[in-house]
């Protein structure tokens, strides 16, 4: 099942020709010739569609929104940050097909009424920039961007906002505040963006996987996308295959795919790199949990289950890998991002930081054992932003886990000068 | 290019405030506290809106940097690639410590995920990017980049 890799080496990302000859841009003309902006939202809505960045949100409720708000400007924004490590989907589909991007984010504008979107993209995203820039001008060369779309009355202007690096502009509120020029820290919700976003207007945030879906259900129906995969949470996803496994990089398959298909289904990962033997996965980036073995059989969906999707990356680590290289890769990401804003995460990462570095030096202290739960208990339960949360998931997983690797002396009690 | 020019480009609007700031960064390396008073003055902004927005960024510098800057990726799927090895295998061939400013001549830095996993393990010297590096290759690139 091919939604979003379709078309992917088949078309030139340079030549919207091609993305047109696919069929491309024909659901934005459906969309604003034949249907009228709630025709458009009941279908996003009847398809089930869920927000692909991360929290699976409904996009059709969401949209809705703002489609009800009633305010003299509105704003789509194409999430295209994306720094979660482990996760690359969004440049990838930007570098293969970034029309695909481009007709859900002006079909999604169209719906609530918005005149301004945005792109906002990675600091660091250099080729996708390009490629986006001339996607973006060649559209509107061709009237589906700018004024009057395609002789209708319906104007979106469409413009990249590149960001300058910092995991928490991609929260949608720090990413409003960033465009606004102020600082990246998330804000206080409600009011959510929907109602209240950019500049106080009603705001749209969407993940560019799940505007690269829109195109499709317009054109196939809500209910031809809502029979792929699970009820609750239906379509498919792009998985990111990392680590140990045989064949890496992205896949897409339907959503309540089981991580043990994803990684050693022939389709998919292609089982181990051989000579290595499966230790645990990390499921969804840093911010992910930690699936062992005997959990494999999970499926993958954005309805309630153990181990959250987040935005998809499959991080497979085998047996020979040592624990506390990846406490030290999660806790460094942390206390470098953490935004700052409020004192439990501040603090909190800095101070599993500092014992993440201790325990690469094996100079973990006794007491280091209760402060490590004292920290990832405040950190899931106290801070501002889910930031706060994510940072103490893996570490909590790994300490119950992995307790003879991380404190192997537990009966020796060190010095302790703390 | 002068910051006059530079802030031209730009309507004066709150939203080119970070695109300015990113550009004159880029430009000259580093902002100075009399570009931040200009660029206040062109968005009519207060300065201490220009100030605490630049400062929230790494990226952004407010002293020009005499130091050669080493990163290297630590996100999981790097680490998974040995990245790890690399930053010991730097700090041992240059006698330095990571995000240890000791040195007057260069400095090594934990880098953040740069959605190249793919390609990993990325490293990279000032604004030059290295793809798929082997601990093995550490001496060479140090030896041809530094
Ligand atoms: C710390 C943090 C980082 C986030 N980073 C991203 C990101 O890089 N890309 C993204 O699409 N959503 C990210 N999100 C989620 C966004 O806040 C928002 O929910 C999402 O863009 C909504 O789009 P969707 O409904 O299409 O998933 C992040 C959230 C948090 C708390
Ligand atoms: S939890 Fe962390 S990232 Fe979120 S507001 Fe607090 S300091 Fe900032
Ligand atoms: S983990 Fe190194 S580039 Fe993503």
């Amino acid at each position: 099942m091919q939604i979003i890799t379709k078309n992917w080496d088949k078309i030139d990302p340079f030549r919207i020709e091609d993305y047109i000859q696919a069929g491309g841009y024909a659901s934005l003309r459906k969309s604003i010739r034949e249907m009228d902006r709630e025709d458009v939202i009941l279908q996003i809505k009847e398809s089930g569609l869920r927000g692909r960045g991360g929290a699976g949100f409904p996009t059709g409720e969401k949209w809705e929104y703002s489609a009800k708000t009633n305010s003299d400007a509105k704003y789509m924004i194409c999430n295209l940050d994306e720094s979660e490590p482990g996760v690359y989907k969004d440049r990838i589909i930007a570098e293969k097909n970034p029309h695909q991007i481009i007709e859900g984010l002006l079909i999604g504008a169209y719906a609530i009424g918005a005149k301004k979107a945005y792109i906002y993209l990675n600091g660091h995203y250099r080729e996708a920039a390009e490629i986006l820039k001339i996607a973006l001008d060649q559209a509107r060369d061709k009237e589906f961007v700018g004024k009057g779309i395609m002789g209708s009355a319906v104007d979106v202007d469409v413009e990249i906002f590149q960001g300058a690096g910092a995991y928490i502009c991609g929260e949608e509120t720090a990413l409003i505040n960033t465009i606004e020029g102020k600082r990246g820290e998330p804000k206080l919700k409600p009011p959510f963006p929907p109602v209240c976003g950019l500049f106080g207007k009603p705001t749209i945030v969407n993940n560019a996987e799940t505007l690269a879906n829109v195109a499709y259900i317009i054109k196939r129906s809500a209910k031809t996308f809502s029979q792929i995969g699970p009820n609750s949470s239906p379509g498919t996803k792009l998985f990111l295959l990392e680590g140990a496994v045989k064949n890496k990089g992205v896949v897409e398959a339907p959503l309540g795919t089981t991580a043990e298909e994803l990684i050693f289904n022939s389709l998919y990962g292609g089982g181990m790199v051989s000579g290595k033997e499966f230790w645990f996965a990390q499921i969804g980036g840093a911010s992910g949990r930690l699936m062992p073995r005997g959990k494999l059989d999970q499926t993958l969906t954005y309805g309630n289950c153990e181990y959250p999707i987040g935005a998809g990356s499959i991080l497979v680590v085998d047996k020979m890998a040592d624990i506390k290289d990846f406490l030290y890769s999660w806790a460094g990401f942390f206390h470098r991002e953490s935004c700052g804003k409020c004192v439990p995460c501040r603090e909190g990462t800095f101070r599993l930081w500092e014992i993440a570095k201790r325990m690469k030096n094996n100079d973990l202290r006794e007491k280091d054992r209760e402060n490590i739960k004292d920290i990832l208990w405040t950190l899931s339960n106290t801070t501002f932003c889910p930031l706060g949360n994510f940072a103490a998931t893996a570490w909590s997983d790994a300490v119950k886990m992995f307790e003879k690797e991380i404190f192997p002396n537990t009966n020796k009690t060190n010095n302790d000068t703390n | 290019m002068s910051i006059q020019k530079i802030l031209l480009q730009y309507e004066p609007e709150p939203e080119n405030l970070l695109r300015a700031i990113k550009d004159i960064n880029k430009e000259q390396k580093y902002i100075s506290e009399k570009d931040c008073r200009e660029i206040s003055k062109y968005f009519s902004l207060p300065l201490a809106r220009v100030f605490s927005l630049a400062s929230f960024f790494d990226l952004i510098k407010f002293h020009p940097e005499r130091k050669k800057i080493i990163k290297v990726c630590s996100g999981g799927p790097c680490v998974m690639e040995r990245s790890l090895e690399i930053i010991r295998q730097i700090e041992m061939l240059l006698k330095i410590e990571a995000e240890n400013d000791a040195s007057p001549k260069v400095k090594l830095e934990i880098m953040s995920c740069q959605g190249l996993c793919d390609r990993g393990p990325i490293m990279m010297i000032d604004d030059q990017v290295f793809e798929k590096v082997k601990p093995e290759m550490v001496d060479d690139i140090i030896l041809n980049y530094l």
